[in-house]
């Protein structure tokens, strides 16, 4: 089926105008048009259509790289970083979609190739067999095992190739888009106009389509504010994941009173390598100031005095269900807000603290795991104590709060250098209340640790001396914990840990030493992250099981925040041990993983090159095509001096009836001669008032087709206005 | 686990039922609106990138306001169609259906459709076809479910029907295409209508059940010399009509018993005054086994359509050389058909090739006593094998210790020729010669 002459050339412009290609489609529906005007033509053989396929295809993956390194990319995202307001508008969950709709936005350019050897092909068609090997994948055995098919010589992929015209002009959103329901409505009515039916009058179809259009007008408004509807809507299933590291800044839920191991996987999560100085001990995530039936919060607690858990009948609850209480803890809580960060102005370089000195300099590659609601990656850096600037950080942007928490929009995957030395900390100083807060129901335990410490009076180093000496000595490390021997409801997780079983993990250990310096009126907070221990060739590496808590002391002679550890250093082999005899397997899976995620995300250099790799490829194909067919042109010219034979009769103007009453449905089969198809043809109601003069026109017809003498010059004179008197006859009827 | 297949043979039915009427009540244009919708319905979604929404929705109207046209036709028609008895696979054939209006109305632009059998299988077929798929592809094998839909014997054109008077005839071409061998059903035609903007079809049917037998497709083979000699027959001058070596005189004796009365010299009985009648040489003949391996779980196996395509071809190549052939194949029992010389003819044998199924429980022990009592009578011994393993080499070693000639024809995959031995055939007397699937026609040409 052949597309009504100027449909794909009208297409094309349409395509072009929509979407800012107005250049490349007028010139491809010059050259498709032209076609009806250059007579010059080739003889494509399949081999040929099947080698352009080819090219087309290897085109198409071409866009597709291109489209993928422009939108998802390490640029974009470096030119995304300048504007860290660009958080939902342009997330890289769009830039998925936005490598789609560039890619379909080139589909006509794409194929063009394809399209344009049809149209100078010698019979404007693809081989059928051709479409078949496409359609099929299959490109070596397919006429061999291929289902019979009707011989038929090929197919015209005109309509095809404006439906996809046509699809790719719709994936813009550009000032144009207002026409294009009226382009798209008018190209369709002309594409459908010569397959509609015969039976019905032309002013039904009229009627019939102006209707579709009137209602599609209304529906698409309608749609778009459907859309915004939904848009707007925000269920709980849509809200944001924080990933594997899943360091939430907000709260912490620690495992205190959880019963039996805690089970930690050898994963790989950071790599860091030191580029100035010696790596970090610890990588801090987050930090948080106050602590309610195990979970510790960023926030202070509100004065309203409404939170739950301060009464008799909520607390045993909320202590069974400590899992599940956790959203419903939040609204008690002043949140700790996040201030955006402006990067300098090459666009990866965050600083931190300014007008700091820094005596080291580390590189970090972690993950971004967690997703934001426009399905971006997310997640909070692990950063050293004191650090202050980072550099070549590709951050669509970055947030910080005041308890030293960075927390990062980007790539899935980020590297970037962490510039950090002794001094200040992007912590705020400690508040009065906040940072000297206890609850109350781990006050008892607390105050008779500190009444066996027997500090009370004494200096800030000495305190800290005494508090690291009596978990060292008094306590191990374990992470496996017992069911408590009796069920008194009052005894909590931790007053456990400090009175009875002397036994846990670091997040006993981190959150006694805050409680127990807060007791002893020393501002403490509570920090997580990860212990930097394993060494990884030059570098190191933190697996999940490196997780750690400790606590943050304030120094009131330097003003600044240390890290205090008390966890007792045999937590280190206490963790190695728990390594899987696959580790090294593992490890090498993991950096597979790792080398895959730094190309995907754009850290890797060879992504850069990718595009480049693929010119050659598409060089060669090309050079094969034009190689072999400047051969076959040449050899044309000598085939073609033979002078076509002309076969007289040629240009009856019978051929006009039979070409006007196909139209009109009566299609002349091809094993039937005229005579019969005539006789058929005349129980057409149609056709029966002209059936005597078709009838004298057919036997001059025959005449001048095959009477060796032809027809004198009045016979084919009435040959020539008699068809023209059927013709219009013909034409009044219809 | 059977559950699971259960749920898919029933999606496999939905899917199969769309595809066998889809195209019957979508025109062609309709079809491209409806893929068309399809495709733009998934970039609708997001209306902040693209326009695509307003496609989505005009293309979903015209598909709206087109479909409700289905329901208003009150066509009444009469057909005759004038069908021919056989078809062959691969080969196309045209037939004219006339189509009588029976309202008072001239009815313009219709178009005549074939309502044949539906082409969905049963259960068991499809399971077996499924376990075999697995067996060569892996678990839950989807290939070439894009492509021909599976079961299908015919693809039937489409074909436009001229206006028709009232009370007036007219006549349609329809093209068929055989796609396999079998029964090609037909229930009626449908002769369908367009909406006004083209896209839907409602239909009016016209009961008119007819079948056609699709033959297998035939390969031409080269001029044959098949092993083996004449033997002697024990039917004698029943197999022999009127051709051959029967009619040789050899004495004159005593009239006996059961002897035929053409067979009396009515001149020696005048001298003798006694019954004389004329004897004749024993009977012999060139008789062939042609034997088919039915043997394969898949009902759809290729090799095995791939096996009665050969057999067909030598079935006719053999037949047109005045000998009498042996037709030997296992399906639900044995069996053993006999044509040539008069018996019965080539289109009869095809016939049956046309409807031979595959054996899926039964074991080729049962196909080898078949054969081996036949080997007494036959001079040679065609075999059409699905495989070479050595229950197969053990009938043919059976066959050769009887002295039996033998031309082995393996069926192998595409590209898996060389992997077929010969074994303790290689070089022997037997003739041996692998078909692959997608050359059968150069091989056949090698036996030559």
């Amino acid at each position: 089926m052949k597309p009504p002459p100027l449909l794909l050339g009208a297409a094309l412009l349409f395509w072009g105008w929509q979407t800012g290609f107005l250049i490349p489609g007028a010139l491809m529906a010059a050259l498709l048009e032209g076609a009806r005007l250059i007579k010059v033509r080739w003889e494509l053989s399949e081999e040929d259509f099947s080698r352009l396929w080819a090219f087309c295809s290897v085109l198409l993956l071409a866009a597709l790289v291109f489209s993928f390194n422009t939108y998802v990319g390490l640029s974009n995202f470096t030119g995304r970083g300048r504007n860290p307001i660009l958080f939902p508008q342009n997330g890289a969950g769009q830039a998925g979609a936005r490598t789609a709709i560039a890619l379909f936005r080139w589909l006509p350019i794409i194929f063009f190739l394809f399209v344009a050897a049809q149209s100078y092909n010698s019979n404007e068609q693809i081989p059928r067999s051709t479409l078949l090997r496409i359609l099929r994948w299959r490109w070596r055995k397919a006429d061999k095992r291929a289902s019979p098919e009707f011989p038929t010589r090929g197919v015209n992929v005109g309509y095809p190739y404006f439906a996809l015209t046509l699809f790719a002009a719709s994936n813009h959103a550009g000032e144009n888009s207002r026409y294009f329901f009226w382009g798209l409505s008018l190209l369709t009515a002309w594409a459908l106009w010569p397959q509609r039916s015969r039976r019905f009058a032309t002013l039904i179809w009229f009627g019939t389509f102006t209707l579709v259009i009137a209602l599609g007008f209304a529906g698409q408004s309608g749609l778009g504010q459907f859309q915004s509807f939904i848009g707007g809507l925000n269920p709980q299933w849509l809200s944001p994941t924080w990933g594997r590291r899943g360091t939430d800044p907000i709260q912490s839920r620690t495992w205190l009173g959880e019963i039996g191991k805690l089970k930690q996987s050898g994963t790989i999560i950071i790599r860091l390598q030191p580029e100035i100085g010696a790596a970090p001990p610890l990588l801090r995530e987050a930090s948080y100031r106050t602590y309610r039936l195990q979970t510790w919060y960023s926030g202070s607690e509100l004065q309203n005095g409404a939170f739950p858990g301060r009464r008799r009948k909520w607390r045993g609850m909320l202590q069974r269900t400590n899992a599940t209480a956790l959203p419903f803890f939040r609204p008690w809580f002043r949140r700790n807000e996040f201030e955006p960060l402006m990067p300098q102005t090459n666009g990866t370089t965050w600083v931190l603290l300014a007008n700091k000195t820094n005596t080291s300099r580390v590189q970090i590659a972690c993950y971004l795991e967690g997703r934001t609601q426009e399905a971006e990656p997310r997640g909070m850096l692990p950063l050293p104590t004191g650090c202050s600037r980072l550099d070549r950080l590709p951050a669509f942007g970055l947030r910080k709060n005041d308890l030293g928490a960075i927390y990062a929009v980007g790539p899935g995957l980020v590297m970037f250098d962490a510039c950090y030395g002794p001094g200040d900390t992007i912590d705020s100083p400690p508040g009065t209340n906040e940072d000297l807060d206890v609850p109350n129901d781990e006050r008892p335990a607390l105050e008779k640790v500190a009444a066996e410490l027997g500090v009370e009076e004494k200096g800030r180093d000495e305190v800290l001396r005494a508090v690291q000496r009596f978990f060292e000595d008094r306590f191990e490390y374990r992470i496996w914990q017992e069911p408590p021997k009796d069920s008194d409801t009052k005894e909590t997780p931790l007053s456990r840990f400090l009175l009875q079983t002397h036994s846990g993990h670091c997040e006993y250990f981190a959150t006694a030493t805050v409680l127990l310096l807060r007791e002893l009126h020393i501002q403490a907070r509570y920090a997580v992250g990860y212990a930097v221990q394993e060494t990884s060739g030059d570098g190191y590496i933190v697996r999940q099981r490196d997780a750690h808590a400790w606590c943050l002391v304030w120094n009131d002679r330097t003003r600044t925040w240390e890290d205090f550890d008390t966890t007792p250093g045999s937590w280190v082999n206490a963790e190695s041990r728990r390594a899987s005899p696959w580790q090294r397997l593992l490890d090498a899976w993991s950096w597979t993983g790792f080398e895959l995620a730094k190309f995907r995300w754009g850290q890797s250099p060879l992504r850069q090159y990718l595009p480049i790799l693929l010119v050659p490829v598409l060089a060669l194909l090309l050079y094969r095509i034009l190689f072999r067919r400047g051969r076959t042109r040449a050899r044309r010219p000598a085939a073609d001096t033979q002078p076509p034979v002309a076969w007289p009769g040629r240009d009856s103007e019978f051929y006009l009836v039979e070409r006007k009453l196909a139209e009109g449905g009566v299609l002349r089969q091809p094993n039937e001669t005229l005579s019969h198809w005539l006789r058929r043809a005349a129980m057409d109601p149609a056709v029966a008032g002209v059936n005597g003069p078709l009838r004298t026109l057919l036997q001059l017809h025959y005449r001048y087709r095959f009477d060796p003498r032809s027809l004198g010059p009045t016979d084919r004179e009435e040959l020539k206005r008699g068809t023209h008197r059927v013709l219009e006859t013909l034409n009044r009827q219809n | 686990m059977r559950l699971i297949f259960r749920i898919l043979y029933v999606l496999d039915r939905i899917v199969l039922r769309l595809r066998h009427q889809i195209p019957h009540r979508l025109t062609p244009a309709g079809l491209a609106v409806s893929a068309g919708f399809i495709i733009v319905s998934v970039t609708a979604l997001d209306t902040d990138n693209t326009v695509a929404y307003q496609a989505f929705i005009l293309l979903l109207l015209l598909l709206l306001v087109s479909f409700p046209f289905v329901f208003f036709f009150k066509g009444r028609f009469l057909a005759v169609r004038s069908l021919p008895r056989f078809g062959t696979v691969g080969h196309p054939f045209s037939y004219r259906v006339v189509v009588t209006n029976l309202t008072p109305k001239t009815q313009r632009g219709l178009t005549l459709l074939e309502n044949t059998l539906d082409p969905r299988p049963s259960f068991g077929e499809w399971m077996s076809a499924e376990e075999a798929g697995r067996k060569r592809h892996s678990f839950l094998h989807l290939s070439g479910r894009l492509g021909e839909i599976p079961f299908k014997v015919a693809r039937v054109k489409e074909a436009e029907v001229p206006s028709i008077l009232p009370n007036k005839e007219a006549e349609a071409t329809v093209e068929l295409m055989p796609l396999r061998r079998g029964v090609l059903r037909f229930h009626g035609v449908i002769l369908g209508r367009p909406d006004p903007l083209g896209l839907f079809r409602a239909f009016a049917k016209v009961s008119l059940p007819q079948t056609v037998l699709i033959l297998p497709k035939r390969y031409p083979l080269p001029r044959i010399a098949l092993p083996g000699t004449t033997k002697y027959q024990e039917g004698g001058v029943t197999f022999a009509s009127n051709v051959g070596q029967s009619e040789e005189f050899v004495a004159l004796r005593e009239y006996r018993r059961g002897d035929p009365l053409r067979h009396i010299h009515w001149r020696s009985w005048a001298k003798a005054g006694k019954p004389i009648v004329k004897e004749f040489e024993d009977e012999f003949f060139v008789r062939h086994a042609l034997v088919l391996d039915t043997f394969t779980d898949d009902p759809r196996n290729e090799l095995f359509e791939e096996a009665v395509s050969v057999a067909a071809s030598f079935a006719c190549a053999v037949l047109s050389q005045e000998s009498l052939l042996d037709l030997l194949f296992v399906e639900s029992q044995a069996y053993c058909f006999t044509a040539g010389r008069g018996l019965s003819h080539t289109d009869q044998i095809l016939e049956i090739l046309a409807a031979v199924r595959p054996s899926g429980q039964k074991r080729i022990r049962t196909l080898e006593s078949l054969v081996l009592d036949h080997a007494a009578m036959v001079s040679g011994c065609v075999c059409v094998l699905l495989a070479w393993d050595p229950a197969r080499q053990d009938l043919v070693k059976k066959l050769k210790a009887l002295d039996v000639p033998v031309l082995v024809l393996v069926l192998a995959e595409a590209g898996r020729a060389k992997s077929i031995d010969p074994g303790p055939l290689r070089g022997g007397p037997v003739r041996f010669q692998v078909l692959e699937v997608g050359r059968i026609e150069e091989d056949l040409a090698n036996i030559g």
